[in-house]
Order: C-alpha cells, then structure tokens, then sequence
C-alpha cells in the first residue's frame, strides 16, 4: 500500500513538473545562448593555433625556413580571412573568442620578437633553432634571449 | 522500495515517450515550452531510472528470490558489494543500469547546454530520449524485466558465477558502460547537426570533449577488464581476442579514428562525411558491445547464455539506426562537401589519414573474427570459431603500423613536407632505434615481432621525448620561465597536443608490456610441503618457491553462518635471486551454491616482471596436502598497467576543462585585438 502511494506521489510529482512548462507558457530559449557559437571566429582561433605552433617548430629547429615561410602564409592567410569575426559581444566586452584569438596572437607575437631577440644571427640573418649559442651559417655569436635565467639552464643542459 | 521500483519503471515508459515526441515538435515547430517540457523530462527520467536501480539493489540486499533476476544472480551468503554490483551482473540489470547511465550523462549534456547550442538541443534531447525510450520498452516488453516474479520464493538464489565475485567485477562493467553510454551524447549532437543542418565546425566543437570522455572510459574500462582476467581467469594472460573483448575494442578503435580524423577536418576542412560516419559508427558499435556483452549471441567467457530474442530485437534497432544515419548524411552530402584536399602525401594529413585506415583496418579484422562463428553458422550450417592466432597474426603487424604511425605523426608538417624537413627530425630517432634493434639482436633475441615491438617503440619514444624537451626549452627561452614551470605552460596551452604525446607514450609501454609475451616461462610441479620449485625467468632473474603449508579456511563458520565459498590456501614463500621477497598466498575456492570452482592466483610483481602462481590442483584426498603448482615467469607485464596509467593521465590532460585565462583589466579594455603580429625579419 505504502508502495503504491508512493508511485502515484512519484507519477504525480513527475507529471506536473514536466508538464508545467505548457500550461504556463514558460520555455526554454531557442537560438544561441552565452557564448554564440562564431564559424569565422572558431575557424580563426584554428588557424592562429596552427600559426602558433608554427612558430614553436620553427623556434625548436623542426621546420627550416622554407618550410616555415610557405605554411605561415597560408595560416596567416586564413587567419586574416577570418579577421573581424566574432570581435564584439557589445559595450566593450570582449568575446570569449575575442580573448582566445588574442592571446594566440600575443603569444605569436612573443616568439617571433624572442627570435628577432636571441636566435636570428645579427650579421647573416639567418634563424638559428633555441639553445644555439652560435649561428649555424656565419659563426658568429649569437645574442642572449631575452629571459632572465634561462641562459644559465640553457648552458647547464648543453 | 523495489515494488516502487517496478512501478518507476512503468511510470518512465510514457515519460521517455512524451519527452521523445514534444522536444522534435518542440524543435520543429518552435514552440519553446514543449522544448523546455522536453528536457525536464530528461531530468525526470533519471530520477525514475535511480528509483528503478535502488529497487533492483534493494531486491538483492534484501534477498527477495521471488525475483527471477535476483534468484539467478545471488544468494544469501554473497558479500554485499557484490549483491549490490548484482545490478549489472546478468542482463536484465545490465540494461536498466545501461538505460540509468544513458539518462544521467543525457541529464549532463542538457544542463550544461541550458544557455548555449540552443539550435541543437532539441534535437539532441529528442533524440537521447528516443533511445532511452527503445531501452524502456525492450525492457518492459522483450522478456528482460529485471522485476519478473517467479510464482514462488526459492530459499536461495542460485549464486553468482565464482569468476564474477572479485573486486574489478564491481570496477570494470560500469567503468565500460560510462564509455559506451556517453557516446550516445555526441550521437545525438551529430543527429542534431544533420537535421538542423548545422554543419560547420561547431558540433565538432561541441562533441570533441565528450567523444574524449568517452574514450577514456573506455580505455579504462578495456584495461580494468584486461587486469580482471590476468587476476581472475588465472591462465597468466589478459587478453584472449575473447568476443566480449572484442566487442569492448571495436568502439575503442573508431572512436580513436574519430579523435584522429577530426583534426583533419578541423584544420583543414576535410573527411566531414568520413567524420560523421565514424560518429554513427562508433555509437553503433556500442550498442553492439553492450548486447553482445550479455546475449549469449556468440559464446565466450562473459556470455552466461540468455535468451538470444533480444539478440535480435538490438540487431534490428542497430539496422534502422544505421540506416535512418545513412540517409541524413546523404540528404546531407551538399552541406559535408570537403573545402580542401590532401596537399602532399609526406604530410600531417596522409599521417592521419593513414592511421584511420590502419584502425579501420583492425576493426575490420576484429569483427569479422568476432562474427566468424555466426557466419559460419548462417553459410555453412557449422559453427567455426577463429582463435588467437588469427587476431594475433593479422592484428600485431598492424598495430605495429600504427605504434610507428604515433611517432611520425607528431614531428612530420601539416599540408607538405619537405625531405629536409624529414631528414632533420627522424635521424635521431631512427638511429637510436637502430642502436636498439642491434643492442637486442647482439644479447640473443630472435623473436621477429617483439624485436620489432621495442625497435619502433624507442623510435616513437625518442620523438615524443625530444618534443617535450624542444619545446620545453623553447618555451623558457621564449617566455623567460624555468624549465618546470615552461612545462606546465607549455602542456596548459595546448592540452590536447601535449595530453596526446602523453597518451603516446603510455599506448608506446603497454605495447612493450604486451611484447613481453614472448618471452613468458612457465614451470609445473606437483610439490608438497616444506618442497621447493624454481623458475628462471627470461630475464634472468631466479626464482625459488617454497611451499610452506596448506591451510583450509571457512571464514565466517564460527558465526553460525553458511560461508559463501570454502578456501584452500596454500602459503608461499618467494625468493628473488636468493633473497626471500616475500609471501604468496594463492587459493583454489570451492563454491557450494554453485558447485563449482575458482583459482586465485598469487602474483609477486616487480618493476619489470611478475611471477605468477597458479595452484592448479590440490590433492585432498591422501592427505598429503600436495599441490601443482605453476608458476610464470612474465617479464614485462607491469609495463601494460603503468602505461595504461600514463594513458589515462594524458587522456585526462586532454579532457581538463581550459583553465578560463582571466584577461587582465587593462587588456580587456582593449576594445578590439591587436592585429596580426608583423611576420620576423
């Protein structure tokens, strides 16, 4: 007996929560929601984390300058075809892909200024891979990076 | 509680079924309230399916044998965890626990999506609940009604099987089930996207997490199940190609393919068909390894045969899913058209592609010899089984493929690579795998695949090393940090491709813990107490056994209770090239409701190997108290479970939520981004 009442209370208790939304004409959104959903700016966010750590391989030597030259076009390309998708949500706020292509792009921005600074030879210009202490080409010395303490654990592990 | 139960379950049945029909009109026609409606009852249905599952738990606590279910797979003196794992142990609870599982994760997709992907949610509910519907009335109507009374109270339930009653039992079915029900997510995510014709790169999006999740309970799942037969089945090995088994990998393999190919489609805009096949695919999979686990369809270790109607009710629902898929993705081909194609054959994505093939290819292999006995019987009239040599033979080449794949993968660049390219990052790795290979074959192996095996594994070990440590150190110079700390934000910023290395590097040690068999030594000797028996195994080590006594135990005899299980325990002492490292206890076990029989085996593990005991026979009669024991030498074992330690910690990486970086005050004023850095030099 304590059972039954007990599914009529359960049946009952569900019943009106699910139907509640129909008679009082309360409902759920339909279209987008906090974060809308930006193709372009999803495709952008791809596109700056291929060129990322495009930059990575080239600072770690896995790609040559060749090889780097002809794949940073084609992401810078279509990083640049989607530039302008997804910037502003409203009053100064920036979108959640916003911030996500930002930083990327600071980020890229941040290797390519430590190679300007520490691996690419003053006197040849050629870009030497992270760690070198000599340019590959010309001999010359290189300059320091630019972080501070690195260049002791640098030499510890070379 | 469980007559509650069994009305929950009735009360679920009309739920499921309003919840299916109201979120597709819902979505449909645009009336929100019936999508709002549409997903409470995804909540509700949970709250029944809990309601269901506690009445099951409460039958077995409870010993209620007048339920068919209970009295089958329990009896009084069976310890409580196992009556309350009792829910998944046969497979009228399997599937209840199935549909419970399926709801909860269905109740997680919804609420997280409560404020975004609305486009999709309908659709996604509509169709979670469809499923969950199909599984109510297969449970109500095939004859697998968990609360099926028996007409009268037996005094005792007929017992669980002896090789279900170990702790992995409790771990290893819910641990798969999570992977095989929160498939059913990004299924419904893709359905979602077909229907609603959204097909740019926002499901992916949406289901990738999911799909990872998934896995990696899979995998865990598929490795707990390798550790329970190693432990359980007391043979010394964990992996027979048994059917079961085999059905829990097939998923495991697409959905490795899927997690492969999507980077193809995310980067390049490629394989979206493929894609969406492998999605269908997969979750098809699933539901074929749940059916499959407990059908008694194909014969195996796991099959404690039932009736084979539901065999056909799943098959027949498996036919019109894959064909109700097949034809959205056609009426959908326009959309999945490919923006770009393969630029070179040296490149990332020939890599990728070429190991979806390969895994394609394993697939392919393992189903065909997992339904070889079925089409055997269906052509020729004679059931025909495939053993291991068949899945080992076409499997292991293979899977070696796939070993080198994860090495070249990584290092070779997307759209074209140039030889030099090439030549720079594979020189090391190729040569310290040929130092390993020459190493090897110097200190007398000659076993073709195992040679192999550790080749292309320190091969794709170097590569993953060396990736770690460029990239380490480029990070510290670039960002100025230590080398700890430029690790951390190197594996932060891209989880999934440092969580993946990761994973590499696990998969790269169970496989050298799986080529360990080739070197396995066994040694059998009927000894009795105060004798002694040795082994040697393949890596030299000696070991001595010394058989110290038999004891014979009734654990809860003096309670007045009736025990569970009679134990014959026969104590070890090991000793390790001399030196005693301690005791083994293995058991043979004597199960007086089931009448039969169960061997624990004592394992004593180290670093690199396991010695492994079995004591096949115990001589009770003469009073000798002799025993045969065997004992194993298996060098490399503990290698398979740390590297499938490695692999869930990768996996979890992957999975971590990225940390939402709080944009600075000053940053975030910026109104819009910087724009793209000027190219070097």
């Amino acid at each position: 007996m304590t059972a039954l009442i007990g599914g009529v209370l359960l049946a009952a208790g569900v019943a009106l929560f699910i139907l509640e939304p129909v008679f009082s004409r309360r409902g759920a959104a339909l279209y987008g929601g906090d974060d809308d959903f930006d193709e372009g700016a999803a495709r952008r966010r791809v596109a700056l984390t291929a060129l990322r750590d495009l930059e990575y391989d080239r600072a770690t030597g896995k790609l040559d300058e060749d090889d780097y030259e002809g794949l940073k076009l084609e992401l810078s390309r279509e990083a640049l075809v989607h530039l302008g998708s997804g910037l502003d949500a409203g009053e100064g706020e920036e979108t959640e892909a916003a911030r996500a292509a930002r930083q990327l792009e600071d980020e890229i921005a941040q290797i390519r200024q430590a190679i300007r600074a520490g691996m690419q030879c003053a006197s040849c210009d050629q870009v030497n891979i992270i760690g070198a202490r000599y340019c590959g080409h010309c001999g010359e010395r290189l300059a320091t990076g630019p972080g501070p303490g690195d260049a002791s654990s640098d030499g510890g592990a070379s | 509680m469980t007559i509650l139960g069994e009305v929950a379950l009735w009360i679920a049945l009309p739920v499921a079924l309003w919840g299916t029909v109201v979120s597709f009109v819902g979505g449909r026609f645009r009336r929100s309230d019936l999508v709002l409606s549409g997903e409470r009852t995804v909540y509700m249905l949970t709250l029944l399916l809990v309601v269901v599952s506690v009445g099951i738990i409460a039958a077995f606590l409870g010993n209620q044998y007048e339920y068919r279910y209970v009295a089958n797979y329990s009896n009084r003196e069976l310890d409580t965890y196992f009556k309350v794992a009792g829910l998944w142990a046969g497979q009228r609870g399997s599937l209840v626990f199935w549909t419970l599982l399926l709801s909860v994760f269905s109740s997680i997709a919804v609420f997280l999506n409560r404020r975004r992907n609305r486009e999709f949610m309908p659709y996604v509910s509509g169709t979670l609940l469809a499923l969950l519907s199909f599984l109510l009335v297969v449970l109500l109507f095939a004859d697998v009604n968990p609360f099926e009374r028996m007409g009268f109270t037996p005094v005792n339930g007929r017992g669980l099987n002896p090789q279900l009653q170990n702790y992995w039992m409790t771990i290893h079915p819910p641990t798969l089930y999570l992977g095989f029900t929160a498939f059913a997510v990004p299924f419904a995510f893709a359905v979602s996207a077909l229907l609603t014709n959204r097909l740019d790169s926002r499901w992916i999006a949406i289901t990738r997490r999911w799909i990872l999740l998934s896995w990696f309970f899979l995998t865990n799942g598929i490795i707990f199940g390798m550790r329970w037969a190693y432990e359980e089945l007391g043979w010394g090995g964990y992996w027979f190609w048994d059917p079961v088994e085999n059905a829990s990998l097939l998923p495991w393999l697409t959905a490795t393919a899927f997690l492969h190919s999507i980077q193809i489609q995310e980067n390049r805009g490629m394989l979206k068909v493929w894609n969406m096949c492998l999605v269908v695919i997969t979750f098809l999979l699933t539901i074929f390894a749940t059916f499959l686990t407990r059908s008694g369809l194909i014969e195996s270790v796991h099959s404690f045969a039932e009736n084979l109607r539901i065999a056909y009710i799943f098959l027949g629902f498996m036919g019109g899913l894959a064909a109700f898929s097949a034809v959205l993705i056609v009426y959908r081909l326009q959309s999945l058209r490919s923006e770009n194609q393969i630029q070179s054959f040296l490149s990332r994505e020939s890599a990728f592609l070429f190991n979806n093939l390969l895994l394609m290819g394993v697939t392919f292999a393992v189903a065909w010899g997992t339904l070889f006995p079925l089409i055997t019987e269906g052509f020729f009239g004679e059931t025909r089984n495939v053993g291991p040599p068949y899945f080992n033979s076409v499997n292991i080449p293979i899977g070696l493929m796939l070993l080198a794949l994860m090495g070249i993968g990584p290092v070779i660049a997307w759209r074209r690579a140039s030889r030099r390219n090439l030549r720079k990052n594979f020189t090391v790795p190729v040569l310290a795998a040929a130092g390993t290979l020459g190493a090897l074959a110097l200190l007398g192996i000659r076993h073709g695949m195992a040679l192999a095996t550790f080749t292309i594994a320190v091969f794709v070990m170097t590569i993953v090393v060396t990736e770690f440590w460029k990239g380490t150190r480029a990070r510290a110079r670039i960002a100025g940090e230590g080398r700890l700390s430029a690790l951390g934000s190197l594996v932060r910023r891209n989880r999934r491709r440092w969580g993946g290395y990761i994973v590499h590097a696990g998969v790269v040690i169970v496989f050298t813990g799986l080529a360990g068999a080739a070197f396995d030594v066994r040694v059998e000797q009927e000894i009795a107490p105060g004798e002694a028996m040795s082994v040697r195994s393949a890596l030299g080590t000696d070991y001595r056994l010394v058989y110290e006594s038999l004891s014979h135990s009734r654990p809860r005899v003096a309670t007045g209770e009736r025990e569970n299980d009679w134990r014959w325990t026969a104590l070890l002492t090991v000793y390790r090239d001399g030196e005693r490292i301690g005791i083994l206890r293995p058991e043979r076990r004597f199960y007086p409701v089931m009448e039969s029989q169960s061997t624990e085996v004592g394992i004593a593990s180290t670093a690199f190997e396991d010695l492994y005991v079995i004591p096949k026979e115990v001589d009770l009669e003469s009073g000798s108290e002799r025993v045969t024991f065997e004992a194993k030498a298996l060098p490399l074992v503990p290698w398979i479970w740390y590297g499938g330690l490695i692999v869930t910690v990768g996996a979890l990486i992957g999975l971590w939520p990225a940390a939402t970086v709080a944009a600075p005050a000053a940053a975030r004023r910026r109104s819009r981004p910087g724009p793209l850095p000027a190219p070097a030099g």
